[in-house]
């Protein structure tokens, strides 16, 4: 069965430990565990990747389509995301179970997207008023195993980064109409500009510390968390606390810096595993799940 | 648009009786009691089991003093298909496909080793290219085997569509999409029962004995190419089956 | 090993689909040479090829030089899958002769599938074009055969059009050369240099004339999306070939006139074009009288006299959407010197303009009729460019013009390939045991059948019985075709692409091959025959009190003309069943036609003359009407019965996928001229409905003052003209089912499979319904009906055409060395001519009224005043009116060699000037 639960001891066991920098599984308080991403996944998406944190389990596929843009940005392309919670991660998924969830999710995703700096949605714009680029991203989550917020933006950003933009071509047809040709080669693309996009960082409160990355046994033993969207650079995009405990004003800096720098730790690894990836043959074949 | 060339070849280059390449893996989940992947061709399938367990509590009114229930939930990511499509999970095709595994299982699994408890079978499809029944019951067979649930028999399932009197096996989208009868079913092979078909179109009666002979042999084939794979017990990849194509 | 494909598409709603497709590559691919499909030592000499060698042609030799290809020297080609898939996406009539070209062994063209071979596959290069990509394939393809070659010492040539695509091909080592090169350099076969199209260059730069250049097709599609320009079918005027007109897409078709060269910028009768409407201070007038002394007779009669008025709406042609060019049949023009090698051709279809070629052979060419295709129309040239395709025999013999006008209706008259002979059963075939056990066994019913003297493809036979009870049975057994053509075999294709057998004067074109038409399918009296029976109890008022149809097995014993069948009939003493049922027959179809007149049915006429053929020379020694006799009527009678039966049947099966025909309602316009014209003459007619019309046209049969006895049939000739055309379709595209002719709610063919493809298909779909055959796919596909449908109705047209084409051709022959006095009718006044029927000869011709027969103007306007309402001319001083009775003088006028006619002279009543 997914679901988790703790006995009041092994609560316990789990709250000293971490104030005695112990984690279940050795690490400190402020390591990852282990994260492996792949993309290109899903051919028939314009980008896509997988990701695996601990026992979580993600996939984001990305497509693009022709739109209409906001009017109150003609300029500006859009982005959507949404978030499947597919059954196979929990059984209480099945239905419309998961919906809460997904929700919760995209919401915050929007929020750290939909501000100017993350990423320039004016590069997705086509014909101001009437064409742009409609970026969807769509999370399918496999398995739980804690801190999936921190697993999505990590996902999305590897899968943003490797989503292809038709290179497109705006004729002019008569009377004012424009003609939009796709391209011969389907390879010929532009790829989205990452640089800025954020990731988010969950510090939860666990007794009276804190720590990053918190498994699912974990994440019940704590009441009180931060989540925060950090770029590379080291700013932060927006924040948000959850859960149903309280924090410590005092502690709330403290917090933020920790999360910014280790944010800015895991742009550094997922740019370096990404100019990898790109830099290697395309044909070689992804594994995928197999 | 011709589905066989005159020099005999389909659209993407098989033989009329050939399958697509067919890749598996089991234990990809471990949060799951039984999971496992499954790709023919571009159809792309994640099966996760849990179970047996107690009922969950919306249910429970399902439960049977002598056997166990299968629960089963098929959903299809919205990236599937060449087209995005929001597909929300109660739909008619889901809730219909669901119902169509659901059945085609308690055929096959031994239910009475489990009294008055669950199995859930979830299905995830990753990518979409025709044969998505099939696809799903394989990927299902090989999860259900992973989670070590007592079944009769393997369960293999396998399409096939009938134009100009010759048979072709394992259609892909582009296939079923140029408007010629399907047909597909789930057999046990080494039972050689049939436990599940569905026609989809209109063909002759004489025409029948034809189709369901090839589905049986390709369901046959993918037998063979699930069995193999279940030799080599240490979760690596396989690409080779007897009757498809050279990797 | 699996590679995939990826390709974007743009759907219609604005979409941006990424579709990824497996592509398997194999290791078994067979590539042809060995096992005979190639010849082991290909015998085609060049001179600039040192060895034996193979040829692999490149996209666009296969688009633009089918002739060359089809030249019975040129074997020994590898067909690479890719040039097939380009070729089948830019042009599907030269895809259709490419692949009868691989279809047939004796060319020995190899279908090589390179895009799945593990040797020849190659992924796409980042930043290729689709184009340079193929050209690519293409070379990696001929780089393989060339290594599979070397160990025999032969060679594989890429033959390309293209310079560029030949230099890298020659920088990577292959053999390569132009199709011009390789062509110039053919051992032993000269002609083939004349097959060569010409690339785009101008042969001949004209100076006078600079045609607007044409729009890219994207501007065009975009100006009819959004309505600036008119799509349609362009037709040349018969009367003027420098005028058109389109009648634009949609349901609220209106007609756009074109004038004049430039307007018409290079668009040539049947292409669909782009049209953009002049300004209207520019609209003009179609030319209202009839220019050009050779216009067809029999031809619709225009009624553009009647646009008088401000112009009707104009344009231009701004781009061509579709070309409809095909081979045209005509003759050179005896232009400057033989020794030239450019020359002119003038086609004989008279809207088609000159075309351009150049040919070595003029000096034996002249005096022929040859075939002609158009390659290109460069702004700069006042005529299209083209090729010669081959010759056909000199002008004015009876084959070449036979040849000629079977070519220019588009009827396929080569005889049967080998694939479609092989479907044929042997000759000595008789009926296998297994099928006596599946049909019911009618060999002893008193059947026969009538048919026209010297046919030997019989469709039907009848038989009738007096049950005893009250009730008698009917039989009408049609031959069994489908039996021995199975769908989607090559002799079903071939029956489908024919359609119809076409009757000619002299010789008849078969749907089907001679074994199946006069032998094995035709119900001959001397044996055992499968058939399609439709039996029917009815009682002696010709009530149905049911009916069933079957598969039989029949003896017929007996095959009369009409004519015998009378005499049988009329002979008091002959009291035989075949004789008694023929009586019965007669009787019960008296009250069936009588039944059908109640209803509506029109009998109409049309003056059908027969030929006597001289059985030397067969050339065509005397003409004679068609006479109708009661047997005549009576097989018609049980046929239309039987059609109306099986139509019913397989509409109630089959409510989505029957092949029915109807006849659509004329407009009352239609009928505006032919109701004046009776009017003038004080005969008032009733077109409202076809019982109006039937009756009113009855009642003009009583003898009346001032009006002579012939003019109902006159008038019944015309009414012909008003009707629409009958057409075949698929019962579930449409709503309408009325056959407004035979007053029928519901009709279809079913008693002619022999010779109509439509009746095979009813006979699939009736067997089908009894359970006597399974179905297929294609038999139950809507679309695909309304296809065949479409085709079928063009071919039957087309047939028409060509029998009347043949009837002319006859007509001018016979008149070849008379010159005959004859008397004939006036059915038609225009204003400066009047139309004159000659009955006796079936022949319809112009007598000028403001001309003498030279061709000089001898009547000024004052001596000719036209009454249009009352149909009547008056010329100096002397009256002719619509229905008046005249003589004519018939002579035969070979001064245009292409365009030999028939001659009318005025006799009787003399006018000066005019009658001769």
């Amino acid at each position: 069965m997914a679901k988790v639960m703790l006995g009041e001891s092994e609560k316990w066991f789990i709250i000293h430990g971490i104030q005695d920098d112990m984690r279940n599984d050795g690490r400190s308080c402020e390591d990852y565990r282990h994260i492996e991403v792949e993309t290109g996944v899903v051919s028939n998406t314009h980008g896509s990747s997988r990701l695996r944190l601990g026992s979580s389990e993600l996939l984001v596929g990305v497509k693009v389509e022709l739109g209409s843009p906001d009017p109150k940005a003609p300029n500006e392309g859009l982005i959507h995301f949404h978030v499947d919670c597919s059954p196979n991660a929990d059984p209480s998924f099945q239905g419309r179970g998961g919906e809460d969830l997904s929700a919760n999710i995209s919401c915050i995703l929007t929020r750290i997207y939909c501000n100017k700096s993350s990423i320039d949605l004016n590069t997705l714009g086509i014909i101001p008023h009437k064409q742009c680029w409609v970026v969807h991203v769509d999370v399918l989550i496999l398995e739980c195993g804690g801190n999936l917020l921190d697993a999505v933006s990590i996902a999305v950003k590897a899968a943003l980064h490797n989503t292809g933009v038709p290179n497109i071509q705006v004729t002019d047809g008569d009377e004012g109409t424009q003609e939009i040709s796709l391209p011969d080669d389907p390879n010929d693309v532009k790829f989205i500009n990452t640089v800025n996009a954020p990731v988010l960082v969950t510090i939860s409160k666990v007794g009276s510390r804190h720590v990053v990355d918190a498994s699912s046994e974990e994440e019940l033993c704590c009441n009180a968390s931060l989540v925060m969207g950090v770029t590379k650079r080291g700013r932060t995009t927006g924040m948000r606390k959850m859960g149903g405990g309280s924090l410590d004003p005092e502690s709330i800096p403290e917090m933020i810096e920790t999360g910014k720098n280790i944010g800015r730790q895991l742009h550094i690894s997922l740019d370096k595993l990404l100019k990898t990836e790109q830099g290697m043959a395309e044909d070689i074949e992804k594994a995928g799940y197999l | 648009f011709e589905l066989i060339s005159d020099e005999g070849y389909r659209f993407d280059g098989r033989k009329p009786s050939e399958l697509r390449r067919v890749r598996c893996n089991m234990g990809v989940f471990t949060q799951a009691d039984g999971s496992a992947y499954i790709e023919q061709g571009n159809t792309k399938v994640l099966a996760a089991i849990y179970g047996p367990h107690e009922a969950s509590n919306n249910m429970r009114s399902r439960v049977c003093l002598d056997k166990c229930f299968i629960n089963c939930e098929f959903s299809q990511a919205m990236f599937s298909s060449a087209e995005r499509k929001k597909r929300s999970r109660g739909d008619r095709k889901g809730k219909d496909m669901s119902a169509h595994i659901k059945q085609t299982f308690e055929a096959a699994v031994r239910t009475q080793l489990y009294p008055r408890s669950q199995i859930d079978i979830y299905l995830q499809v990753l990518h979409s290219d025709g044969s998505l029944y099939c696809a799903c019951v394989n990927a299902a067979t090989l999860a259900l085997i992973d989670a070590g649930i007592a079944m009769k028999d393997y369960v293999c399932a396998c399409s096939a569509s009938l134009t100009k009197e010759t048979s072709l096996i394992d259609i892909n989208h582009v296939e079923e999409l140029a408007g010629c009868a399907e047909f597909s079913a789930a057999i046990m092979p080494k039972l050689d029962q049939i436990i599940y078909s569905e026609l989809n179109g209109r063909i002759h009666q004489d025409e029948l004995g034809q189709l369901v002979d090839a589905v049986t042999n390709g369901c046959k084939d993918i037998f063979a190419v699930i069995d193999r794979f279940e030799v080599i017990t240490d979760n690596t990849e396989i690409a080779v089956s007897p009757r498809s194509l050279h990797s | 090993m699996l590679k995939s494909k990826v390709i974007m598409v743009k759907t219609r709603s604005g979409k941006i689909l990424k579709i990824v497709r497996e592509h398997y590559l194999r290791d078994d691919i067979d590539n042809g040479l060995f096992g005979g499909k190639l010849d082991q030592h290909p015998e085609l000499q060049n001179d600039l090829v040192s060895s034996e060698h193979f040829l692999i042609p490149d996209t666009n030799v296969v688009l633009h030089q089918m002739d060359v290809l089809e030249h019975s020297c040129i074997m020994n080609v590898i067909m690479l899958q890719t040039v097939l898939h380009e070729v089948k996406h830019r042009s599907s009539p030269v895809y259709k002769r490419i692949k009868s070209l691989c279809a047939n062994p004796d060319k020995k063209f190899f279908v090589f599938t390179n895009e799945h071979c593990i040797d020849t596959y190659s992924a796409r290069v980042k930043g290729e074009s689709t184009n340079d990509m193929n050209d690519r394939l293409i070379r990696i393809a001929a780089k393989y055969y060339d290594k599979c070659l070397k160990d025999r010492n032969q060679t594989a040539v890429l033959v390309t059009n293209d310079r560029a695509n030949c230099a890298l091909a020659k920088k990577e080592g292959l053999d390569a050369l132009t199709i011009e090169q390789y062509v110039k350099n053919i051992v032993g076969y000269p002609e083939l240099l004349d097959k060569l199209a010409k690339a785009d260059e101008a042969i001949e730069v004209d100076k006078s004339i600079s045609y607007p250049e044409h729009l890219k097709l994207s501007q065009v599609q975009a100006g009819v999306k959004s309505g600036k320009f008119f799509q349609g079918k362009l037709g040349i005027s018969r009367e003027n070939y420098l005028e058109g007109k389109i009648i634009t897409h949609g349901e609220d078709g209106k007609e756009i006139l074109i004038q004049g060269r430039l307007n018409l910028n290079r668009a040539v009768h049947e292409d669909v074009v782009a049209v953009e409407m002049l300004p209207e201070d520019q609209w003009s007038n179609p030319s209202g009288v009839i220019l050009d002394v050779t216009v067809q007779p029999g031809a619709e009669i225009t009624d553009s006299e009647k646009k008088k008025s401000s112009g009707v709406p104009t344009g231009k042609v701004v781009g061509i959407i579709k070309r409809s060019w095909r081979p045209y049949c005509g003759i050179l023009e005896s232009f400057g010197s033989p020794e030239m090698t450019r020359h002119l051709f003038t086609p004989a279809e008279k809207r088609i303009p000159r075309i351009r070629i150049e040919t070595r052979q003029a000096k034996t060419l002249i005096g022929q009729r040859i075939v002609v295709a158009i390659d290109s129309w460069p702004r700069f040239s006042k005529y299209p460019q083209g090729h010669f395709v081959k010759a056909l025999g000199s002008v004015g013999d009876k084959d070449t013009e036979n040849e000629v006008l079977l070519l220019e209706h588009d009827v396929a008259h080569e005889p049967f390939s080998q694939a479609v002979l092989n479907c044929l059963p042997p000759s000595d075939w008789s009926i296998p045991k297994e099928e006596f056990a599946v049909r019911e066994d009618f060999r002893d019913l008193p059947i026969c059948s009538v048919d026209p003297p010297g046919c030997t493809d019989i469709d039907d036979c009848l038989h009738h019985k007096d049950l005893g009870d009250g009730t008698v049975e009917v039989g009408v057994h049609i031959a069994d075709v489908t039996h021995f053509i199975r769908p989607g075999t090559p002799i079903d294709n071939e029956a489908a692409t024919r359609g119809t057998s076409v009757y000619l004067c002299d010789k008849r074109i078969d749907m089907v091959p001679e074994l199946l038409s006069s032998n094995l399918c035709s119900l001959r009296d001397d044996g055992d025959r499968l058939a399609f029976s439709c039996i029917w109890i009815m009682k002696p008022n010709a009530e149905i009190v049911s009916t069933r149809f079957c598969k039989s097995v029949i003896r017929s014993k007996s095959s009369m003309t009409y004519a015998q069948a009378q005499m049988q009939i009329d002979d008091k003493t002959a009291k035989d069943p075949v004789t008694m049922g023929l009586r019965g027959l007669n009787k019960l179809a008296k009250i069936l036609k009588h039944d059908r007149i109640e209803k509506g049915a029109l009998s109409l006429s049309s003056p059908e003359v027969r030929f006597h053929v001289d059985s030397e020379t067969h050339d065509p020694i005397d003409l004679q009407n068609k006479e109708l006799r009661d047997t005549n009527s009576m097989v018609e009678e049980f046929m239309l019965l039987a059609n109306c039966s099986v139509a019913k049947k397989i509409q109630q099966e089959f409510p989505e996928c029957a092949v029915l025909r109807r006849h659509p309602e004329p407009p009352q316009s239609n009928f505006d001229v032919f109701l004046n014209a009776a009017k003038s003459r004080g005969l008032e007619l009733n077109a409202a409905t076809s019982r109006d019309l039937a009756v009113s046209l009855d009642r003009t049969e009583e003898p009346k003052e001032g009006i002579h006895s012939y003019i109902s049939t006159l008038l019944r000739i015309l009414a012909t003209r008003c009707m629409m055309q009958a057409v075949y379709f698929c019962s579930g595209l449409e709503s309408d089912f009325r056959h407004y002719g035979l007053a029928a709610p519901i009709y279809t063919h079913f008693t002619s499979p022999i010779r109509r493809y439509s009746d095979i298909m009813v006979h699939r779909l009736l067997a089908a319904s009894i359970g006597a055959d399974k179905t297929f796919s294609e038999l139950l596909n809507k679309t695909e009906i309304q296809n065949v449908c479409k085709n079928l109705n063009f071919r039957h047209r087309m047939a028409q055409y060509a029998q009347r084409a043949s009837v002319g051709l006859h007509t001018q022959l016979f008149f070849r060395s008379k010159v005959v006095h004859e008397s004939g009718y006036v059915i038609f006044v225009r204003k400066n001519a009047v139309q004159v029927l000659i009955p006796k000869y079936g022949l319809e011709g112009t007598v000028f009224m403001d001309r003498d027969f030279e061709g000089n103007t001898t009547v000024n306007a004052d001596d000719l005043k036209y009454i249009e309402d009352k149909c009547e001319i008056t010329v100096r001083g002397v009256k002719l009116c619509v229905f008046d009775e005249v003589t004519v003088q018939i002579s035969h006028d070979a001064t245009n060699v292409q365009h030999q006619r028939i001659n009318l002279k005025l006799v009787h009543p003399k006018i000066n000037g005019i009658s001769i």
